[in-house]
């Protein structure tokens, strides 16, 4: 007997594997907090290990906090509640009215996952800043005042746009349990003699309640987390929330202080996983909800009536606010030395100074290169590493799959710029510090869920008889993954290797703890920019950032198609 | 009260292809009385429940309850669901988990602006009759499926419809459950004198449970009539196909007794068979009897009307009878016989069908 086939004997290979596989999950996840936890409790990056509660005392007597965390409460309970209002809103309109252009309007609330929050942020700047934003100037003439009369650099300007930007997690949250509503519910109280609007409001929403509740949670934990809008819009407000005051504490002043932020993200860190917790507690107590469903009816349709056009009204709004006029205030602008309005005056000033500014700017052209690599190196490792899991999360049961589950989940709820300052603590060490590695390792460690989640719905669809016949056939257990599973979950890959991508493109907050010198990217160039007023700049390096993430997006579709033409 | 359903036409549109649920479908149901609506899936039985709930409208036709027309495309006239005054028992129960049994049941007379002590007085009653005092506090989700579907009965009758609406509401309980709920629900409409409208696709049930039996396919009404009727004296090819089993016989017709029989020649010899009266001797017609028909003739009991030989090819046990399938001159026939009359494979055996279990079909111009 050869040494392999003894190996092979001893320990199953997927045990092996499995293990091996939860090493390398929990290195990525629990890796940074464990860090976090620790360098909180050191004197410094260079002195890890000497125990203090130093960082702590600092950390929270700073009289300046109470104001910082009651900001983060407004902050986050606002935009959470705004984003579920909406969310529930479209999803409702989308899933059960006839209102006009129903399927492009699914897609309407995924855009911010697409659109870097940074030029979100910028885009919304630029129309609505208080001295000069161009929507403002235009209502000072409509209106005849000389101030205003929108001020964005306000909290309710911040709700406003991360409302908006988590919309997606709501949306997503919510539809779903639309589409497996049980109709006969509804159609029970209309023949019990309910008129359409008595039975939303008594048995339609009060039914949702699970599903609104949770994805009010997930945008409580996503606007906890957020940093493009916070910084962007509350730093020139003097709005400070927690990962802003963090990210002040690491990015201001001669000696960047990680153990106080360290310090203070473990309560940030903390919360979230909290809340993930109680998410994932009340996720699963709605299931006691599931009824005996009767035979698929297609989902009856709610007729609006006349008021269709009224909502489709409010929808292409909607639209606009979030895609056609951010995307045009950035084509606009970046032609501009400074914000005018439209008009004969704007048409004088137009050049292609920004462009060339930017394409001749060292730092700029490098950090492009750097988030392309990154993109497409932690896309593709990233999804390699989630195939994995996800079939392991899928095929296999037993306490080492839920803790892998878990590890993953946890993942979820992790705010990118905390966990980032945990990353600096775990890679300080090691010789990957302060290089692209760096990122990447933890764009992927951060990033995971997004892998794992539309792999675990592809895997799921693979029935088990076909991998079973593989093995009946003689093909051994990674054989049967490389033969048989993963040619039929491709397009799944595909999506997931999008998505990861996308996030990649437009990473800021994990970025903006961990680029140095050598390793900037482009969303941390953005800012840079934006922090010192070089709108037009902001908006040309923006414009290419898009065209990344599109081009990477075509690729993939190409390569899609490519695919479904082989089989 | 009175449902009546005049030319109703509902299309269904997709990319591909129409399909017309209901073709001038026209009906008029009886009085406290149930009537069902029996065919297979597809056939437009639920369409036409849904429309006369108003849960789908209808692309043409009239819909009345008593007197009241609650939808015509021609007079413009659509009431929703809610002001037609009907009660509908669902096939998934539609028990709304967010609720109590008492919130459940209550709710449509609360929308009704009852006062709220008659409310409860009501509720009881009705929780009575349903056999569910005491659980008015339950959550919905905490009751068996046999108590849902109580819940769901409980809640249509509460408001006293004119008349109630049945979908396929035993098709969720297990068969041994079905059939005891059948009978229970056949005592319980009829005790209170319901009108109602009941849609199921499985004919055992509809035979067993209704007054009235209309037998649907293609959106149509093909035939209606008692289950007796129905079961025995169609003369529709596919109802008696749908409804049960039955042997079909090419046979050719040589006298008829101007009465209600004819003698025809077969190729299981001369058989006596019902007819219907436009039958003509030397016509070219189809015959059938049911499987449960056919008896086994003892040695010495022969000598009758409508007798043949016949040679078992194969006899499966089913525990409520044998299934035995022999062959005659070359025709197959399938027989249900009673536990006292196995028969073996390769048996020589002869067989009977009595002249008024065999009928010949309505001859198809």
């Amino acid at each position: 007997m050869n040494a392999r086939g003894w190996l092979r004997g001893a320990v199953p290979p997927r045990t092996l594997f499995v293990a091996a596989l939860i090493l390398v999950v929990a290195s990525l996840t629990v890796g940074p907090v464990v860090m976090l936890l620790l360098g909180s409790f050191s004197r410094g990056l260079g002195a890890l290990g000497t125990f203090t509660l130093a960082k702590y005392i600092a950390a929270y007597s700073d009289p300046s906090l109470p104001r910082v965390l009651l900001n983060t409460v407004l902050f986050t309970l606002g935009s959470a509640l705004f984003s579920t209002v909406l969310g529930t809103f479209l999803a409702y309109l989308s899933v059960r009215t006839n209102i006009p252009l129903k399927r492009a309007f699914s897609i309407l609330p995924l855009i911010p996952m697409m659109f870097p929050h940074v030029l979100f942020a910028a885009a919304w700047i630029i129309l609505l800043n208080p001295t000069n934003g161009i929507l403002n100037q235009w209502l000072r003439v409509l209106l005849g005042t000389s101030w205003g009369p929108l001020n964005i650099y306000s909290l309710g300007g911040m709700i406003f746009l991360e409302g908006l930007l988590d919309l997606p997690v709501t949306f997503m949250v919510i539809s779903p349990a639309l589409y497996s509503f049980d109709i006969s519910l509804e159609e029970a109280s209309r023949v019990s003699g309910a008129s359409n609007v008595r039975t939303l409001m008594k048995i339609t929403l009060p039914m949702l309640r699970p599903a609104i509740l949770a994805a009010f949670m997930l945008a409580v934990i996503r606007s906890l987390a957020a940093f493009a809008v916070p910084q962007m819009i509350g730093i020139p407000g003097r709005i400070q929330v927690l990962t802003t005051y963090v990210y002040r504490v690491i990015s201001v002043g001669w000696s960047p202080d990680y153990g106080r932020a360290a310090a203070l993200g473990v309560i940030v860190l903390v919360s979230a996983i909290s809340l993930i917790l109680l998410y994932r507690y009340l996720t699963s107590a709605s299931e006691r909800f599931v009824t005996v469903t009767g035979k698929g009816f297609r989902p009856t349709v709610v007729n609006l009536g006349r008021l269709r056009y009224l909502f489709f009204g409010i929808v292409a709004v909607l639209f606009c606010v979030l895609i056609v006029i951010p995307a045009l205030t950035l084509g606009y602008m970046s032609f501009l030395p400074y914000t005018v309005m439209p008009g004969s005056r704007a048409l004088t000033l137009f050049s292609l100074a920004n462009w060339n500014a930017v394409l001749q700017d060292r730092i700029a052209i490098r950090s492009i290169g750097n988030t392309a690599l990154l993109a497409v190196g932690g896309a593709t490792l990233g999804v390699l590493l989630s195939v994995f899991i996800a079939y392991v999360l899928v095929k296999t049961k037993g306490r080492a799959t839920s803790l892998l589950d878990s590890l993953v989940f946890l993942s979820f709820s992790f705010p990118g710029l905390i966990i980032g300052v945990g990353f600096m603590w775990f890679l300080i060490r090691t010789p990957i510090y302060a290089t692209l590695w760096a990122l990447l390792v933890a764009y992927i460690g951060t990033y995971l869920p997004y892998g794992v989640r539309p792999l675990t719905s592809a895997f799921i669809q693979v029935h088990h008889d076909l991998e079973d016949s593989s093995r009946v056939c003689g093909a051994g257990f990674l054989g049967t993954l490389r033969r048989v599973t993963v040619p039929l979950i491709a397009p799944g890959v595909l999506s997931a290797w999008v998505l990861m991508a996308a996030m990649f493109v437009r990473e800021l907050s994990v970025s903006a703890v961990l680029a140095r010198p050598g390793s900037e990217v482009l969303s941390v160039q953005i800012m840079r920019y934006a922090y010192d007023g070089l709108w037009g700049r902001v908006s040309a390096l923006g414009i290419l950032m898009i065209g990344l993430s599109a081009s990477l997006v075509i690729v993939a579709n190409i390569v899609k198609g490519r695919l479904s033409s082989v089989n | 009260m009175r449902v009546s359903v005049t030319e109703l036409t509902k299309t269904f549109r997709s990319k591909h292809e129409e399909v017309k649920a209901l073709d001038r479908v026209s009906l008029i149901t009886p009085p406290r009385k149930i009537l069902t609506l029996l065919g297979p899936s597809g056939c437009g039985k639920t369409s036409l429940l849904r429309c006369i709930a108003g849960l789908e409208n209808p692309d043409r036709g009239e819909i009345a309850v008593g007197d009241e027309v609650v939808w015509s495309k021609a007079r413009g006239i659509a009431f929703p669901p809610e002001r037609r005054g009907l009660g509908m028992v669902f096939q998934s129960y539609a028990i709304w988990p967010h609720m109590t049994v008492l919130d459940n049941v209550a709710y449509p007379l609360r929308l009704r602006r009852v006062p709220r002590p008659e409310i409860m007085r009501r509720v009881k009653a009705v929780l009575d009759m349903v056999q569910l005092e005491g659980l008015e506090n339950r959550p919905a989700t905490k009751l068996s499926g046999g108590q849902q579907q109580r819940v769901a009965l409980a809640r249509a009758l509460v408001a006293e419809p004119k008349v109630i609406l049945f979908d396929e509401p035993l098709s969720n309980l297990d068969a041994k459950l079905r059939e005891s709920t059948r009978q229970e629900l056949r005592a319980f409409i009829t005790s209170l004198g319901l009108s109602s409208i009941y849609v199921t696709h499985d004919r055992v049930e509809a035979l067993a449970i209704s007054d009235e039996v209309a037998v649907m396919h293609r959106g149509a009404i093909v035939e209606r009539g008692t289950p007796t009727e129905l079961y025995f004296q169609s003369d529709n090819p596919f109802v008696v196909d749908f409804i049960g089993r039955a042997n079909f016989v090419q046979a050719k017709v040589v006298s008829h007794d101007g009465d209600a029989f004819v003698v025809a020649d077969t190729r299981l010899g001369r058989l006596k068979a019902a007819a219907p009266a436009e039958v003509t001797p030397r016509q070219e017609v189809t015959m059938y009897f049911r499987t449960e028909s056919v008896e086994l003739v003892r040695s010495g009991e022969g000598g009758g009307l409508n007798e043949f030989d016949a040679r078992v090819k194969a006899s499966l046990f089913t525990g409520e009878a044998y299934e035995v399938r022999v062959e005659v001159n070359g025709v197959e026939i399938l027989a249900k016989l009673g536990l006292g009359d196995r028969v073996t494979e390769g048996e020589q055996v002869r067989l009977r069908v009595r002249p008024e279990w065999c009928r010949v079909l309505r001859p198809q111009s």
